[in-house]
């Protein structure tokens, strides 16, 4: 099996969450390693790529 | 001129996850005078929603980027001013403080980028994905861009997308868990909705939410403990997505020294992909349970075990994770299951229509296929057959189950398990139908879910026997831990204390409501 899931599975989660605060408090009360990303929008893809891709195909 | 009876105030672009906007949503309305409040993204579905909330619209110009905070009050109108304008203030308060936050993390650092959260975090190794499904896709496919396994607990991610994202994540030995993922637990850290037990030698692979949760319950009450439970997502296991990520999941698991018994968990997977893993538990080598909920795969062969219903599956795993005889341990279960109809007795035979009440989409499910062998057919928003399917979900029909994790009804609304509202006022509705005679409904607790959902219930469960005295029998399971957040003894006292008949599983639940009203 790939390295990447492995270590995952042997070292346990080190998390990135983006979304649902509520998530990252749970991570914290069970002590696991974890950051929680300031996310919005425009700042993280999404739309604004999808907008960039259509431009760079010339559309609108 | 007479003053409006509704407030709407747009901040430009400041986002807040809809959890937290729905929380502090639902503590403005505890605020007397409130009679409708909403904070939502100015997206155009959120526009919809307003709109049937009934706010006037009208010269509101948000973007998907600003946060539109909209209050209104049904008081008389000297008083209106002062109490929107105070409902503005408290809004706004919570938001930098938001109600509910179960741990001191108010403080800490937020990088604004992936590659900023990666220097915080040297090593991580998982996304935890909850944004809109619009964007989910997207930030998903740069997480595995940087290496990251990742779990997809957004909904609304088109299959095309999911496929795609789950190609590229396959091509780099990445998981993807979901989308529409709400449990996961890797060496034991519980992550979305999930329960706090203990760690151990069974690991599971879920198509199945809340069949997960009830899976890693049912081994803790044995007392064996989970290393890992990886969600999929329902949808994995259809044909259009082929089954990459449980096939991923279950290899990964199978190579794993530490994991002494595997579970593979969800609906009946699409013949191929039954197949497959079927295939592939075979030439593992390792005790595994499939739990096919409802599936018509029978027999076990060669160490591994074909199960249909949830508790079963996890009794089947527990025994194997002792060194006992699985076979051995379902017949023992489905030996006590009879001892039910005893209880029913003692409980007392009533007349008329079930109505179930769920929360969880897994447990709905198996609701339906236990009461139907021993009733007939049960009609549901999410029906076994089609068929049965109700017309309005609002509107119970003879026997019915309704499923409150649906889209229906969580659109601008928290999920049932976090939000117990709309299922305490089903409840009373449901009793004052003459016709009724057990109700029967599902309490999830763990992580990420309500604090109190009993308390919450109770609420309906009171009217409800007001108005319905002791015509109506009410069944339901808890499926939770006393190292939950919750704490799964409290959450049965107080049902007990209101005379509602628990049960230590969704499969004994199901099986005692229907027999109460057998015969």
């Amino acid at each position: 099996m790939t390295m990447s899931m492995t270590k995952l599975l042997k070292e346990g989660p080190k998390v990135v969450n983006i979304g649902v605060e509520q998530f990252y408090a749970d991570l914290k009360t069970q002590k696991a390693e974890a950051v929680s990303m300031d996310w919005k929008p425009s700042a993280a893809g999404g739309d604004l790529l999808a907008r960039l891709k259509k431009l760079r195909k010339g559309g609108n | 001129m007479p003053s409006s009876n509704q407030r709407i105030e747009i901040i430009r672009r400041t986002y807040y996850d809809s959890v937290t906007l729905m929380l502090v949503a639902k503590e403005l309305l505890k605020t007397g005078g409130v009679s409708v409040a909403s904070l939502s993204m100015g997206t155009e579905a959120n526009y919809k929603i307003m709109g049937s909330g009934g706010f006037d619209l009208g010269g509101v110009d948000a973007t998907p980027n600003d946060l539109i905070i909209a209050v209104k009050t049904d008081v008389p109108e000297g008083e209106r001013e002062a109490l929107l304008e105070g409902a503005l203030e408290k809004a706004k308060e919570y938001l930098a403080n938001p109600p509910g936050r179960k741990a001191d993390s108010g403080g800490d650092y937020r990088p604004k980028s992936l590659d900023g959260a990666l220097s915080v975090l040297p090593g991580a190794n998982l996304a935890l994905i909850s944004v809109a499904g619009k964007y989910a896709g997207d930030v998903a496919m740069d997480c595995i861009g940087k290496g990251l396994n990742v779990m997809l607990y957004s909904d609304n991610v088109p299959v095309e997308k999911e496929v795609e994202i789950k190609k590229a994540a396959a091509e780099k030995g990445l998981l993807v868990m979901g989308p529409d993922c709400g449990t996961i637990i890797v060496r034991g850290v519980a992550m979305g909705m999930a329960n706090a037990c203990p760690t151990g030698p069974v690991s599971i692979v879920a198509a199945a939410g809340t069949g997960l949760q009830e899976v890693h319950v049912q081994l803790a009450k044995r007392g064996v403990g989970v290393l890992h439970g990886i969600g999929t997502g329902g949808r994995d296991v259809r044909r259009e997505v082929g089954g990459i990520m449980c096939l991923q999941a279950v290899n990964a698991l199978l190579a794993d020294d530490e994991v002494k018994v595997l579970t593979v968990l969800g609906k009946p997977p699409a013949p191929e992909v039954e197949q497959k893993i079927l295939q592939a538990v075979k030439a593992g080598k390792k005790p595994a349970v499939l739990g096919f909920i409802g599936g018509e795969a029978k027999g076990d062969s060669g160490g591994v075990f074909i199960c249909r219903e949830l508790e079963e599956t996890a009794a089947v795993a527990a025994a194997l994770a002792k060194g006992e005889d699985g076979a051995r341990a379902r017949e023992n279960l489905f030996r006590e299951y009879e001892s039910l109809r005893q209880r029913a007795e003692t409980i007392g035979r009533r007349k008329g229509f079930l109505r179930g009440l769920y929360s969880g989409g897994t447990l709905c499910y198996e609701g339906q296929l236990i009461a139907r062998d021993i009733l007939g057919p049960i009609r549901s928003n999410t029906p076994l057959e089609k068929e049965m399917k109700l017309e309005d979900s609002l509107k119970s029909e003879q026997h019915s189950m309704v499923d409150y994790g649906e889209d229906e009804f969580t659109q601008g609304r928290l999920h049932p398990m976090i939000d117990v509202s709309l299922r305490a006022e089903r409840i009373y509705e449901e009793a004052k139908d003459p016709e009724v005679g057990v109700i029967l409904f599902d309490v999830v607790l763990g992580y990420g879910c309500n604090d109190n959902p009993a308390a919450g219930l109770a609420e309906g469960i009171r009217k409800a026997q007001s108005a319905a005295g002791d015509r109506i029998a009410f069944v339901a399971s808890i499926c939770g831990v006393d190292t939950d957040p919750q704490n799964a003894s409290e959450q049965r006292r107080i049902l007990e204390e209101l005379g509602v008949h628990v049960c230590e599983s969704n499969a004994r639940a199901a099986r005692l409501a229907a027999m109460i009203l057998e015969g």
